[in-house]
């Protein structure tokens, strides 16, 4: 029977993979993600969970031991966190390029320097380009989906990619909260084993990555494009399946939230949503038609069901945890996506971003109200005055 | 946890008429004639047989051999980066054995080998052999050596020996030398720190009997091993392709290459000279060297001196060399 | 979907199928200037040749108790020649042979 457990995400994630019969683990120490690695040391030195439990020398080395092992047949677990995330990089175009289907969790954690254990989204928004799918949990429950969600769509044949599974640091990775476990029954009637179409196999003879001349070179990009192109329908399937026999009511991409009469939402991924929620409760009691749009994944971006989303609304203000420096909208990486995503939609709302909890903050519910003020600004004005605003260290809205 | 071992015993050979004819390098590869790399590879290939995992990270029997979508590997074979041929094979071989003990795989633990260079060993892949040996895992880590990063263009790596021309240690008035630093010892770095690791051995494409039984032993023995082959290299050494086996023969006999074997302790030669040639001997066909002057050779012939003793014992270089950049 | 030429096509994620015997797609036999020649007289069968040749040109013909030259392969190192312990290998110049240095169909 399900059961109702209290578990962090880090917690959480670990049942998933359990739940999941990884096959090869590989692990490396860095704060927040690694509570997740200690309960799945657990659960392999108590004999609850049969797999490989190998100490990796590094993240490089986390995510190679991975490459091989989902090579050789293996469904396979890796994370990190920051600057772990970062020192993988190399790892990361290989394993898609090859189509392995190696899910990595990352509980965000910021990029030195200098020494900072705060969340920050930039670690895992810096490796967007690298062929992966990448979504954010907002509570351990969602993170405990998201886990069994990607191994299914990662590992359908007509996908085959690795997965960036992301949950902020500490709010979500270490906050508990109630999650529903499932029976294995249904895990196993979600989540096929993994089938390799080339498993490194001595009695039928492959070679995996050989150099390839330019002209091919672009054809394997060709693959891993149409491959992105395909997903979006298999996460579709998915989620059917995964609220038909778990119960749930996701929708694939983009949730909405207090958005039926709206004038201007947050657009948002991740904890602080639950935040931004509250705050939107509070703000509707004094009359404001405040509304919040969720996305659950910024890789394969969902441009149509984004667009179609915010083309509703007059002002849309986009909350970011990471940022790009220097790029075209002064740093919002969401921004980015949002407005280009927005560009031949009919209707374009006003869009600005806010650079909030940055370094870790807590976005506490005042910021929120102040976003609201420069976003209820901007539909008066009918313009927003800045690209980005660096929320708390702004004059006046 | 149950642990899957190899029930396979790979018999040694006595002669080069009974090395098995089958290929499992075949002909059709993009490396330079004459290459000692690939005379390696043959021999090993052959040695280890059908039953094997070949992991290959970036270097010269990456990039010339896996050319364009066709490769010379008859068994199966993937790419690993320069860095991490070590983590690339334990992954494999956790893999083989979780899914052997889960019942999904049938059939025997397959002998997986890395074939990384010098660099892919001893330089930017060191963190990841070092932690593959540490580990236990079952694997075969194959140095082959020729002393630089030849696909790049022939710059120095940890193994260049002291006095090597390479685009990155081009003699000249300030540097006469051209390489300063004295080189890495493999084996020596594998046996010092890696308790799991019970047989250690070098080789030569000059003794390929040898060479083919060491395979044969590394793989029969369980856990992790490691193989420091020389492999030299006409184009980045420079000297004629047809001297690759005569060139690699003068090593052992000038004693800048040595053959032992080295098991749970124990250490015992091979082809071991009754009297060693002067390393000029060696220096003197292949053009890295041509540079050099008598007060560099006799630094050179002092260090292959010291290292003649015995393997394992640390050899101090005899004047210290300079800071690269002084 | 993408139009991708048939000549184009790449397999999935690049996984190639390994080759049996030899590797057809890179021939390299045109990369001789020199050719090693054998005067069957003279050879022990040794095997030297069989054993050193980097491209396992040489090979061992049981039957008929012979060393058999593949010249679709062999690059014309000649370390077969210079490991030779009868001199039964001679290099000759590739240009003497009226078969000699070929150019390709194709590239690769």
């Amino acid at each position: 029977m399900a059961k109702e457990v209290t578990l962090s995400g880090c917690a959480a994630a670990a049942q998933a993979v359990k739940m999941a019969k990884v096959d090869v683990i590989c692990s490396y120490p860095i704060r927040p993600y690694t509570a997740a690695m200690m309960e799945l040391a657990k659960m392999v030195a108590n004999g609850e969970l049969d797999a490989e439990f190998i100490h990796g020398e590094g993240e490089h080395a986390q995510l190679s031991v991975c490459y091989g092992a989902s090579a050789a047949g293996a469904r396979t677990f890796t994370g990190s966190s920051g600057v772990g995330v970062t020192y993988a990089f190399e790892t990361y175009s290989p394993i898609s390029g090859a189509r392995l289907p190696v899910q990595m969790m990352i509980a965000d954690r910021t990029l030195d320097p200098p020494g900072d254990f705060g969340s920050e989204h930039t670690d895992a928004m810096s490796c967007r380009d690298q062929g992966w799918l990448m979504g954010w949990a907002e509570t351990p429950q969602e993170a405990f989906d998201n886990h069994l969600i990607n191994y299914r769509v990662g590992e359908d044949p007509r996908v085959m990619l690795p997965q960036f599974v992301c949950q902020d640091g500490y709010f979500v990775s270490h906050l508990p909260g109630k999650v529903t476990l499932p029976d294995q029954s249904q895990v196993d009637e979600f989540l096929p084993p993994y089938k390799p179409p080339h498993a490194l196999d001595t009695k039928k003879p492959v070679s995996h990555g050989p150099q390839i001349r330019p002209d091919q070179g672009v054809i394997m990009d060709l693959q891993r494009a149409q491959a992105f192109l395909d997903v979006p329908k298999v996460i579709r399937g998915a989620i059917d399946d995964f609220n038909r026999i778990f119960g749930r009511r996701y929708s694939p991409f983009v949730e909405e939230y207090q958005t039926d009469d709206a004038d201007v939402v947050f657009f948002i991924q991740g904890a602080h949503a639950l935040t931004a929620r509250h705050a939107i409760k509070h703000l509707r009691g004094k009359g404001l038609k405040i509304g919040l749009v969720k996305l659950r994944f910024v890789r394969p971006f969902p441009t149509e069901e984004v667009a179609e989303a915010l083309s509703k609304f007059k002002a849309v203000g986009v909350v970011e945890t990471s940022t790009s420096y220097g790029g075209a909208m002064r740093g919002g990486n969401l921004l980015h996506e949002v407005r280009a995503a927005l560009y031949d939609a009919p209707k374009r709302p006003l869009t600005t971003s806010f650079m909030a909890g940055m370094g870790g903050e807590v976005i506490p519910l005042q910021e929120f109200y102040w976003m609201a003020e420069v976003l209820a600004k901007a539909v008066k004005d009918g313009r927003v005055g800045k690209y980005v605003y660096w929320v708390g260290f702004e004059q006046a809205a | 946890m149950a642990v899957a071992v190899k029930t396979q015993t790979l018999s040694p050979i006595k002669k080069i008429r009974s090395v098995p004819t089958e290929e499992y390098y075949v002909p059709g590869h993009r490396t330079c004639a004459g290459c000692g790399p690939a005379l390696q590879y043959k021999l090993v290939a052959k040695a280890a047989g059908p039953n094997t995992i070949f992991i290959g990270p970036t270097g010269c029997m990456y990039v010339a051999n896996s050319s364009y979508l066709c490769t010379p590997y008859a068994v199966p074979w993937i790419h690993a980066q320069i860095t991490n041929g070590g983590a690339v094979a334990s992954g494999i071989e956790a893999a083989y054995q979780v899914l052997i003990r889960k019942g999904k795989w049938e059939g025997e633990l397959p002998n997986v080998i890395v074939m990384a260079g010098d660099g892919g060993s001893v330089d930017i892949g060191l963190q990841a052999m070092s932690a593959m040996m540490y580990r236990g895992h079952d694997a075969l880590f194959i140095c082959y050596d020729n002393e630089a990063y030849a696909n790049t263009g022939i710059q120095t790596s940890p193994t260049t020996p002291y006095g090597g021309n390479t685009t990155f240690t081009p003699p000249g008035p300030a540097i006469p030398e051209g390489k300063r630093l004295f080189p890495k010892d493999p084996p020596q770095l594998v046996i010092g720190g890696h308790p799991a690791v019970k047989y250690v051995a070098t080789a030569s494409v000059a003794y390929p009997v040898d060479l083919i039984n060491k395979v044969r032993k590394a793989l029969n023995v369980p856990g992790p091993t490691f193989l420091h082959i020389h492999a030299p290299c006409p184009k980045g050494w420079k000297f004629d392709e047809s001297k690759t086996v005569e060139v690699a023969k003068l090593a052992i006999q000038t004693g800048m290459w040595v053959l032992y074997e080295w098991e749970n302790g124990e250490f015992k030669y091979q082809h071991k000279p009754k009297e060693y040639k002067p390393v000029r001997e060696y220096l003197k066909v292949q053009n890295r060297f041509a540079h050099l002057t008598e007060a560099h050779i006799a630094k050179m012939q002092a260090f292959v001196d010291a290292k003649l003793k015995a393997p394992g014992i640390p050899v101090e270089i005899p004047v210290p060399p300079p800071r690269a950049t002084a | 979907m993408f139009d991708i030429p048939k000549e184009r096509e790449v397999p999935f994620a690049g996984v190639t199928p390994a080759p049996v015997g030899e590797q057809p797609m890179m021939i390299t036999g045109n990369w001789r200037t020199y050719r090693p020649v054998i005067d069957h007289e003279k050879c022990n069968l040794c095997m030297n040749c069989v054993i050193f040749c980097p491209d396992a040109c040489w090979q061992l013909n049981e039957a008929e108790e012979e060393v058999v030259w593949n010249s679709k392969y062999c690059k014309g190192c000649l370390i077969c020649v210079n490991e030779c312990t009868t001199a039964a290998l001679t290099k000759t110049y590739e240009l003497d042979f009226e078969d000699g240095v070929v150019r390709l169909e194709k590239l690769f």
